[in-house]
Formats: structure tokens, C-alpha cells, sequence
């Protein structure tokens, strides 16, 4: 059983990804990202990463991920302000901290595709 | 056996094919992503409902609509789908009624033979070349007249045609009906509706709509303008509003003038609502106007609280580089 069905399936990701989502506009460290994107495409598309993290059905690839950021010049300040205002997120939803445990490391697992890491040789 | 039909043609499903996959297979371009039923790349509409498996993650108005994801679509029977928006068809109408709301805003009265919800738009085709988007103000009724808002600008292609040349009895095409914006609440769901300008006039449908479907909780609606003198309607909203106890109206206007009728706070609409709406938690909001209203506007109440999915925009884009 994947922590997509665990934690209630679809229904949950759509209570996370609006709190997740508000977080990050509120946070000044990465809300100038999302000044001039379309809303609802962004919320979307949080939704899909947000069921990928979660181990839900989903065709995310590295490529995918690296392809989506890479004009953006994402630094590790931006990849933890992300990943802090997830496991905020998690926390206000009563998400168990193993579960919690389980989605950043999937997030971990595409850290350096988000930040255009050259590939180890 | 399993088919969709799709831009009048039938297409027989293999086993197991959803489809997205049979409508590529015979050479159309659905754009698509996940395939997973996430993205919502491929969502196509269907006269009929589909699949309601097919509609997971959709809207309440997407799903009133008929929206489905053909990635996820393998219909028990034959359905027929069309790309989304383009479900419009073309057809002509004859112009009633022409008459000007105020100073800037002109009403046409249009007879079509048109299916729509109150809340979504047409395209009007002046010529072969020239096509402008207006939102449709009230509701669908018996006579088949479709009541549009058109802001005039006197050097706007479409709108200065409208304002001096058109006449009652013309005809002229019309496509659609476009645009997901409708009523789609629970009766017991509290609604804030905000206009700027001419976006008041698919918010008069949706309220009107809601009101015949019963909806018992708090309807708000803002109807808002830069000059107090932009704002219409005034008399008509008044009465609806004092026949259904649960419908509230604010007139707002950012700055005062003489045409300023006394019913119109002055303010600003974004100060307004922070003020008056601290908490949009639970709310359905629906937003009409200009694009950069509406984008500033969905932001501030998705941060007062109001769910993404909650909030429904009608956003007017200006077209090509004349403004109408």
C-alpha cells in the first residue's frame, strides 16, 4: 500500500496541495517564483508532483522534473524553503511523521534534478 | 462494441484502450501528459455524462459540463467527445434589442438557438475576419435571446461596429457557448461573487441561476467599477434582493463623482473584500473582469482560504493588439 492510499488518496492530496500551495505563496524566500504563472495551471501541477511524492499514480520522470526547472537557477535555499513548507503542510493535515519521512525522501530523490545538478559522471 | 465518436466520426475502441489512446491512434492531436489521470492534459467534453471514474479530480463545473479525462475513459458504450471549447458550434442570430446601460456599456439582446449555463461566453463575428468574446449576462430562457454587456471603446474594432453600425434585425454569428464559469455550489454553500465592470453581467446569470436552483446559504454579490457612473443595473439587483432574503449586494466604486448614485460605497475592492471577507474558508468565490483583476483578486481570496477548486474565473482577455 503506497502513503497515497494510506493517507486517505485523493481526497488528501487535494487538502495538502491547497495548503501546501498557500504556504509557498506566503513564503518570501520563493513566492516571487509564482508572481506571474497561471494559478491554476501552477495548482495542477502541484498536484501531480504532490501525487508522485506521495507514491500515487503518476508518470513523473528525472527528465520531466530537470526539464520543468531548469531556467529557473534553483538554489538549495529555494529546494529547502519547498521542502519545509511541505512537511508544514503534512503536519497541519495530522500526516504520521513516518509517512512524512517516506514523502521527503522521495522529494530528496529528485533534488538534483530540480536544481540542474549535472548528472555524476 | 465500444466506440467514440469524435468530430463526427466514430472510432471502435481495441481491448483495453482508453480513449485517448484510440483518438491518437487514428491521428488526432489530444494533447495529453501523465496518462495517469493527473494532469488533466487530455480532458475532452461529451454531450452526455461520462464515466463518472472518468471525471476524478474535476470541478463541480467541469463535471456539469461533461468533462472527462480520455486517459482515463473506456467507455461501456459508444460516447461522443469533442475537444473542450470547442464545443461550440456557429450559429446565427438576430439582434432585438440595442440599448446602453450607461455611458460605456452597451446591451444587445441576441435570438440564437443557443444551449447554455448562465456564467459562460460566446464568440460574436462581426466579418470573417473581426470576432470579439463577450460573457452572457442572465439566464437561458424561452424567447432564445442571449443578453450581452459590451464595454464601448470608441477605437475598438468590434465595439465602435457594435455602438454605431448594428441595428436591430441584423444578424450576425455567434459561437459557443465557451467557458467553465457556472453555478455548481451545494445549495448550503456560502457565495461571494465579485464583478469589475461588464464582469457583473455573466455574475447576474450566475445569481440568477442560483436562486432558481434554490440556494438557501448567503449569496454576496460585489459589483464593482473604477467610476461610480460605470455601474448598472443598480434597480434590478436591488429588487432581486429584496425578494430572496439570502442575496446581499454591495455597489462599489474606486472613485466618486458627480453620476455617483447614493446606494455606491467608494473603495477599493481589494481592501473591501480583505475587510469584509477576513476568512473565505469555505466559500465558493467566482471573479469576472479584466485579466489582471482577476488574477490578483483569485490570489488574495485562495490566501484568505477559499480551495483552489472553489474558485470560479471568468477572465476577459483583451484580443490580438485592439482593444474592444
Amino acid at each position: 500500500m503506497s502513503i497515497f492510499e494510506k493517507i486517505g488518496g485523493e481526497a488528501a492530496v487535494n487538502a495538502a496541495v491547497d495548503v501546501f500551495y498557500r504556504n509557498v505563496l506566503m513564503d518570501e524566500r520563493i513566492s516571487h517564483f509564482f508572481d506571474s504563472i497561471d494559478m491554476a495551471s501552477q495548482h495542477q501541477k502541484q498536484k501531480a508532483f504532490m501525487t508522485m511524492a506521495f507514491g500515487g499514480p503518476n508518470h513523473y520522470t528525472g527528465a520531466d522534473m530537470r526539464k520543468a526547472h531548469a531556467h529557473m537557477k534553483l538554489t538549495e535555499e529555494h529546494f529547502t524553503a519547498v521542502a519545509e513548507n511541505l512537511i508544514a503542510a503534512l503536519k497541519e493535515l495530522n500526516v504520521a511523521q513516518e509517512h512524512i519521512d517516506e514523502i521527503i525522501a522521495v522529494c530528496l530523490s529528485v533534488k538534483d534534478d530540480v536544481l540542474n545538478v549535472p548528472p555524476a559522471a | 462494441m465500444t466506440a467514440i465518436v469524435f468530430a463526427g466520426q466514430s472510432y471502435a475502441l481495441a481491448d483495453g484502450e482508453s480513449v485517448l489512446d484510440a483518438l491518437l491512434r487514428a491521428g488526432h492531436a489530444i494533447p495529453h501528459g501523465c496518462r495517469a489521470g493527473v494532469c488533466q492534459a487530455c480532458l475532452l467534453q461529451s454531450d452526455e455524462a461520462p464515466p463518472a471514474n472518468t471525471q476524478r479530480g474535476l470541478s463541480s463545473a467541469q463535471k456539469s459540463l461533461n468533462y472527462f479525462l480520455s486517459c482515463q475513459c473506456q467507455p461501456p458504450a459508444s460516447l461522443s467527445a469533442q475537444a473542450v471549447d470547442q464545443a461550440g458550434q456557429r450559429v446565427s442570430g438576430v439582434v432585438r434589442e440595442k440599448s446602453w446601460l450607461n455611458q460605456r456599456v452597451l446591451r444587445l439582446r441576441i435570438e440564437a438557438p443557443l444551449d447554455f449555463k448562465a456564467g459562460q461566453y460566446v464568440t460574436l463575428w462581426q466579418s470573417a475576419q473581426l470576432a470579439r468574446s463577450y460573457s452572457l449576462a442572465g439566464s437561458p430562457n424561452p424567447q432564445n435571446l442571449l443578453e450581452l454587456h459590451i464595454r464601448h471603446y470608441p477605437d475598438g474594432a468590434f465595439s465602435a461596429w457594435a455602438a454605431e453600425q448594428l441595428k436591430v434585425g441584423d444578424a450576425l454569428d455567434i459561437q459557443g457557448p465557451l467557458g467553465q464559469c457556472v453555478y455548481s455550489a451545494p445549495a448550503n454553500q456560502a457565495l461571494l461573487l465579485i464583478g469589475m465592470g461588464t464582469g457583473l453581467a455573466p455574475l447576474c446569470g450566475i445569481v440568477q441561476d442560483a436562486l432558481a436552483q434554490g440556494h438557501s446559504a448567503p449569496i454576496q454579490l460585489i459589483a464593482a467599477a473604477r467610476n461610480g457612473a460605470d455601474l448598472y443595473y443598480l434597480d434590478e439587483l436591488s429588487a432581486l434582493a429584496a425578494q430572496h432574503p439570502q442575496l446581499g449586494i454591495t455597489w462599489l466604486a474606486q472613485h466618486a463623482n458627480q453620476a455617483t448614485p447614493p446606494a455606491v460605497a467608494i473603495g477599493d475592492v481589494y481592501t473591501h473584500v480583505k475587510t469584509h471577507f477576513a476568512s473565505l474558508k469555505g466559500y465558493q468565490v467566482y471573479l469576472c473582469g479584466a485579466a489582471s483583476f482577476v488574477a490578483k483578486m483569485r490570489k488574495q481570496c485562495f490566501l484568505s482560504g477559499a480551495g483552489m477548486a472553489d474558485i470560479l474565473v471568468d477572465s476577459f482577455v483583451p484580443f490580438a493588439t485592439t482593444k474592444t
